[in-house]
């Protein structure tokens, strides 16, 4: 289970960088090993597992032993939290300022 | 380093009637948020909207920091992990007003501020790798058949 209550900045931080967005979207599809993850990237595995380091403590991602490998696997409700708070400053202005011509126009 | 949001656009109504809109508190809720503003240099305001937990408690908390009828306003714009400020100005153009809005200061160093400006500035969803949105509404819906 991930923390109860999420470490704001690691997830923005975890978030923030392309590869890591990337690790989330392979995710999305089933968990996976750390191999399966690095072999996406031109990148090299201690590298991965630094990402993945930074996604684990962020919460949106959680891992479990299977033999002799670690899995990791997408945490759906972090994942919402996040795309929620985002999803709240998506193209905010953009829509305002258009809210603020039409307001005009309904009250001339 | 830090980086700012402009929007610059053409309203086809006088200054006077722009600077209405921006600085009627009751206009203000109509097209942006509910607020307690008032065209006072210096006075602190807030703008209430839906929480967004557990990042955004709705509050943005606002100081007027410039105010020059019909011409000029700048507030600071504080909410969740944003630390920022909006400005608006407005000038006479033919018959109607160039406003040009700026929301600036957002600390692109700050992962929160950073992530926010993109989504502000140039749609989250479609710079992202990931469509969170999709991501989300698949895994609830496997989480629900069990």
């Amino acid at each position: 289970m991930p923390p109860s209550t999420p470490l704001e900045p690691e997830v923005f931080a975890a978030i923030a960088h392309p590869v890591r967005r990337q690790i989330l979207d392979l995710l999305r599809q089933d968990e996976r090993h750390v191999n399966a993850i690095a072999e996406n990237f031109g990148v090299s595995r201690p590298a991965i597992s630094q990402h993945l380091r930074i996604l684990l403590d962020s919460g949106l991602v959680t891992e479990r032993r299977d033999g002799r490998h670690r899995q990791y696997r997408l945490q759906a409700d972090r994942l919402s939290e996040v795309y929620d708070w985002l999803s709240h400053y998506e193209r905010f202005w953009t829509k305002k300022l258009a809210a603020l011509d039409n307001y005009l126009k309904e009250n001339e | 380093m830090t980086d700012s949001y402009v929007n610059e656009t053409y309203l086809p109504h006088p200054p006077k009637r722009v600077w209405d809109a921006i600085t009627d508190s009751a206009a203000l809720e109509k097209w942006l948020m509910p607020n307690t503003f008032k065209p006072v240099m210096g006075h602190e305001f807030t703008f209430q909207t839906e929480p967004v937990l557990p990042y955004f408690d709705g509050v943005v908390h606002c100081r007027v920091t410039e105010i020059e009828p019909p011409h000029r306003l700048a507030y600071t714009w504080v909410g969740g992990p944003i630390s920022t400020f909006v400005t608006y100005r407005l000038d006479a153009e033919g018959e109607g007003t160039r406003l040009r809005f700026e929301h600036g200061g957002f600390d692109l160093t700050d992962p929160g501020q950073q992530t926010a400006f993109e989504a502000m500035s140039k749609g989250w969803k479609d710079k992202m790798e990931t469509k969170f949105h999709e991501v989300v509404e698949e895994l609830a819906a496997s989480a629900s058949r069990g």
